[in-house]
């Protein structure tokens, strides 16, 4: 068993999500009497490894979720996965899982991009990196479902305003209840993406008070990507509080959620492919140069 | 085994002579006591819905089902009607040709409205009348098993039944609650008496709609329909406020000008804070000016959008029509093979018997010959005789299974009676 689990890589599970993915998609081309048990089977296999991999790399690699920027994005997709598919459980014909693993599966390839080494933590600020870690998780989540309910609606009023029957494979929720989650999740996104910067801001005030070594310069290019992120998110939510009793609010807050998820996939990839110092182990203080005894023989 | 089937269905007998030809479930049980008294030994089922009246005869060996002409004269004796009327419009078939109808009879496909879903129950009343007359049997009873089957097979595996195809189903089931997530907490409001307005309030109460205002330029018309259909009357001169205040309309006037103009609407939009409101236009001419479907919020259908709907719905489930055919295909050659192996049972049944009772002789000459042998070694022999006995027939039994997937195999179980002098 312990062989079995240790052998689960990030592939295993990536590609079980991809088949439930093209499962899901197939709704779109041809009708099938298995092909939703099949997807189900295939987004739980996925889940179950998803879940081990993570389990073990904290029981056995002292990888504890949220500790590195590869398991911060595992756990992001883990959580959004376990979504779709107790979704796809629980209205099996509303096709969640075509508008949710894409985003599973870029969370993924994200993580396979980022470093698997260890934020640098000290016992004093561990608190602090999990509160900062954990709000920065529940708001990419909150971003991602909002921008995936704003994409429902958009397609689903399209077609209303088409003047279409719904298509057999492509039955979305209605307009009401989509725009419940457009409404209201962008503002808990934006509170827990200001929450998070906060105790960023916390942990690294708390790093320099100390003098501790992994400490984040305030121009680095994470914290003012990260203060533009919570900048939208606050005024996305602003505008779609301001415009939701205007008949045309729906589609500003379908657009504005699908915006918002833009800015933070900006973001994630400035954070993969640019510069920063967070997240970095601190670069331990040159030893002192002194002669070691056998240079120092004459 | 044998199976045969007369009937009429809307396509091929004229309404009043269907009237006439209709069994009411206490009519169906007396014709089915009738059959059993008049063709003892055999089963039979009857389906009588509103398009079609249908017998389904089965039989056995000696009891064979009734020709066709017995169970048109007796379809005629039932109900009172001359023969002579019936034989020109009722069809007859037998055997494969009878399992392949019943299968796409159950799934819809022989419906008026293609793939219309109330068949199956209408089939599984027929079989249970059949079973409570005890006219049914174990060849009716896989027919109608696999029948239903098929009909679930086909509505899971295609979309044939899916589609809606009435103006008021599609305006609420396909656009309404694609609006609206729930109904029992909007105000729908009906403007008119039209015909189509309490078909549309039937669907949009099963939906869950409960608070329900009716206008109508008669103010006592208002409030008797507003009786009839379970709500509150309104004036006319009111539907500014009613506008303002509901969700769902539904416009049925007979108006000859537009009762609701983009003007009129324009004085109604600021009063509804930006709730989105859907308007079943179903009107002829149409009560809301066109213009007021492009305004934000606004999800207007006339008569017409609903109706090409319905067209394309229709269009699509026709397009299903092949893979589900493929289904009814696919079910009656696997129920004719089953059929058809069921009837070399017999056969099988003799051949097994005659090796068991040689082998069993042989055993018993062995046994003597050698009374040395104690229990053990006597059990063993016999599985090993066993053992090859089933060796031997599985061959031939392979090849009749096989052989049974394509017809009768009357072929090879009459070179098996001759070889192995197998006797009826």
């Amino acid at each position: 068993m312990v062989e079995f689990v240790s052998g689960i890589s990030v592939v295993c599970f990536a590609a079980s999500y991809a088949v439930a993915f093209a499962c899901e998609a197939s709704r779109l081309v041809f009708r099938s009497g298995v092909r939703g048990a099949t997807m189900v089977a295939f987004a739980a296999a996925g889940l179950v490894a998803h879940t081990l991999f993570l389990g073990w790399r904290a029981t056995h690699e002292a990888a504890v979720p949220l500790s590195s920027a590869f398991d911060w994005y595992l756990l992001a997709a883990w959580v959004l996965a376990g979504g779709s598919l107790w979704r796809t459980i629980a209205n099996p014909r509303t096709p969640v899982g075509l508008f949710m693993l894409p985003i599973v599966l870029g969370l993924i390839g994200a993580a396979e991009l980022s470093s698997r080494v260890p934020f640098p933590q000290s016992p004093a600020t561990q608190i602090w990196g999990a509160v900062h870690g954990s709000f920065n998780l529940a708001s990419c989540v909150a971003v991602a479902i909002a921008a995936i309910a704003g994409l429902m609606w958009l397609i689903q009023a399209g077609r209303l305003a088409r003047k279409q029957s719904p298509l057999g494979g492509l039955r979305l929720p209605s307009l009401e209840r989509l725009e419940h989650t457009t409404g209201r999740v962008p503002a808990f996104a934006a509170g827990l993406a200001a929450a998070g910067f906060l105790s960023g801001i916390v942990l690294n005030a708390v790093n320099r008070q100390r003098g501790l070594l992994e400490t984040v310069p305030w121009n680095d290019p994470v914290v003012l990507r990260m203060a533009a992120v919570v900048a939208w998110l606050l005024a996305a939510a602003v505008a779609t509080r301001a415009t939701s009793r205007r008949a045309d609010g729906p589609r500003t807050a379908a657009w504005l959620a699908l915006a918002s998820l833009a800015v933070l996939t900006g973001s994630i990839l400035w954070g993969l492919f640019g510069a920063t110092r967070h997240g970095v182990p601190p670069v331990a203080p040159a030893p002192r140069h002194e002669a070691a005894p056998h240079e120092a023989a004459p | 085994m044998m199976l045969a089937f007369v009937g009429g269905t809307h396509r091929t007998v004229p309404l009043a002579l269907r009237e006439r030809l209709a069994f009411s479930a206490e009519q169906a049980t007396e014709a089915l006591a009738r059959f059993r008294e008049r063709f003892p030994g055999r089963e039979g089922v009857l389906l009588s819905t509103c398009n079609r009246v249908e017998f389904y005869a089965a039989g056995e060996q000696a009891a064979d089902p009734p020709p066709t002409d017995e169970l048109v004269s007796f379809l005629a004796d039932c109900r009172g009607i001359d023969a002579q009327l019936l034989r020109p419009v009722l069809t007859g078939d037998r055997d494969e040709a009878v399992v392949r109808h019943l299968f796409g009879v159950a799934a819809g496909l022989d419906s008026m409205v293609l793939g219309e879903p109330q068949i199956v129950a209408q089939v599984k009343q027929a079989w249970s009348l059949a079973q409570e007359s005890r006219t049914a049997g174990p060849l009716t009873g896989e027919m109608f098993q696999a029948a239903l089957r098929t009909a679930k097979r086909v509505a899971t595996e295609t979309a044939i039944g899916r589609e809606r195809l009435s103006i008021p189903s599609v305006a609420v089931a396909d656009f309404a609650s694609g609006v609206f997530e729930r109904f029992d907490d909007k105000r729908v409001l009906l403007i008119g008496a039209g015909k189509m307005a309490a078909e549309t309030l039937r669907y949009l109460r099963q939906a869950g709609a409960r608070d329900v205002v009716v206008v109508n330029r008669t103010a006592g018309r208002a409030g008797e329909l507003a009786d009839r259909l379970g709500g509150r009357a309104g004036r006319m001169e009111d539907l500014t406020a009613e506008l303002a205040a509901a969700d769902l309309v539904v416009s049925t006037t007979g108006a000859t000008e537009p009762v609701v103009s983009a003007a009129a609407y324009a004085r109604v939009e600021p009063l509804r804070a930006g709730r989105p409101l859907v308007v079943l236009d179903l009107a002829v001419p149409r009560d809301f000016d066109p213009a007021i479907g492009q305004r934000p919020g606004v999800w207007l259908y006339s008569v017409d959008d609903l109706g090409a709907a319905c067209e394309a719905n229709r269009r699509s489930r026709h397009r299903e029509l092949p893979a589900a055919l493929a289904i009814v295909d696919e079910e009656t050659r696997r129920f004719m093979g089953d059929m058809h192996h069921r009837s070399t049972a017999p056969v099988i049944e003799r051949l097994r018997a005659g090796w068991t009772e040689t082998g069993d002789a042989e055993l018993e000459r062995l046994f003597r010959r050698l009374p040395q042998l104690d229990d053990a070694s006597r059990a063993e022999i016999r599985q090993a005789f066993d053992r090859y006995a089933a060796k031997l027939l599985h061959s031939p039994l392979a090849s009749l299974r096989s052989a049974s997937r394509a017809g009768p195999p009357h072929g090879l179980l009459d070179a098996l009676k001759r070889l192995f002098d197998l006797k009826d």
